[in-house]
């Protein structure tokens, strides 16, 4: 019984999990400037990878798989911050170039 | 207030703790591989010491807790944010600049800000140059400066800083 309903919860984490990924890519394609797009893919993937996370967790080998899980999580973050923040520093340094860019990809 | 600055070999000792626990976590508590684990957590401990030699912030254990509930809660607002706009067919976004004067002192309090700030609801951090951080806001119409502050006095409470007399703080 509670086996089952931690499965259920499970299910329903890794969904929305997987549902908040979605989003996030049709911020790229809803949202016009890289600089909008990239406050979409932030934020709403690190929700997404966090829900994974959680729904995973019960099922770590052990106490370090379980802070592995974690460390991923806290990784993704940090990489995720800081190359926003870089390519939104290259925008905003040269957005001419970025402006010639995007017209050459719509 | 700021704490005395923590010596290279406390700083050593904390640095190579945490990373064995990282060590530990990556090889899945495998007793066989500590040996080499220590010895690469050394190596790491001590090169980071080089390159980021300790200026003088100690973590302050409540602070951190308390960043980390307001970073959780916070990152989960951003993520519903962006959510609610994207889904929303009228796309209610209302992109704009804004340009703030940091009152936090250089170094890795102004860095886990502007790091912070890009996971939070509706900012992210364009440009920081000196105390002036330039920010992308998905919404100018909302009261950003307000929850930027927020952070950032939740920055300083992790550092133990106070921003009232972060003047005298800043070397």
């Amino acid at each position: 019984m509670i086996d089952s309903a931690m499965f259920a919860v499970q299910v329903v984490l890794l969904v929305l999990g997987c549902l908040f990924f979605a989003v996030g890519t049709l911020g790229l394609f809803r949202f016009s400037d890289t600089l909008t797009r990239i406050h979409a893919l932030t934020k709403v993937d690190n929700l997404g990878l966090g829900f994974i996370v959680l729904a995973l967790l019960p099922l770590a080998p052990s106490l370090a798989g379980g802070v592995k899980m974690v460390l991923i999580w806290a990784a993704a973050l940090a990489a995720s911050a800081t190359s926003a923040h870089l390519i939104a520093r290259a925008v905003h340094v040269r957005p001419e170039h970025s402006a010639v860019q995007e017209a050459a990809d719509d | 207030m700021q704490s005395a600055p923590s010596l290279p070999p406390v700083s050593l000792l904390l640095r190579g703790a945490a990373l064995l626990v990282v060590w530990w976590a990556l090889t899945l508590g495998e007793t066989s591989a500590l040996g080499f684990g220590l010895g690469v957590t050394a190596l790491v401990a001590w090169l980071s010491v080089r390159l980021f030699p300790p200026f003088g912030y100690r973590l302050q254990p409540l602070g951190l807790l308390s960043f980390l509930g307001y970073f959780l809660t916070r990152s989960v607002a951003a993520g519903l944010d962006v959510t609610r706009r994207l889904l929303s067919p009228a796309l209610p976004v209302h992109p704009g600049e804004i340009i703030l004067t940091l009152r936090l002192p250089e170094g890795s309090p102004r860095w886990l800000l502007a790091n912070t700030l890009s996971l939070m609801p509706g900012t992210l951090s364009a440009l920081l140059e000196g105390d002036q951080l330039t920010l992308h806001c998905l919404d100018t119409r909302e009261p950003v400066e307000q929850d930027v502050r927020e952070t950032e006095r939740q920055v300083a409470r992790v550092f133990g800083l106070s921003l009232d007399d972060i003047g005298r703080a800043v070397q």
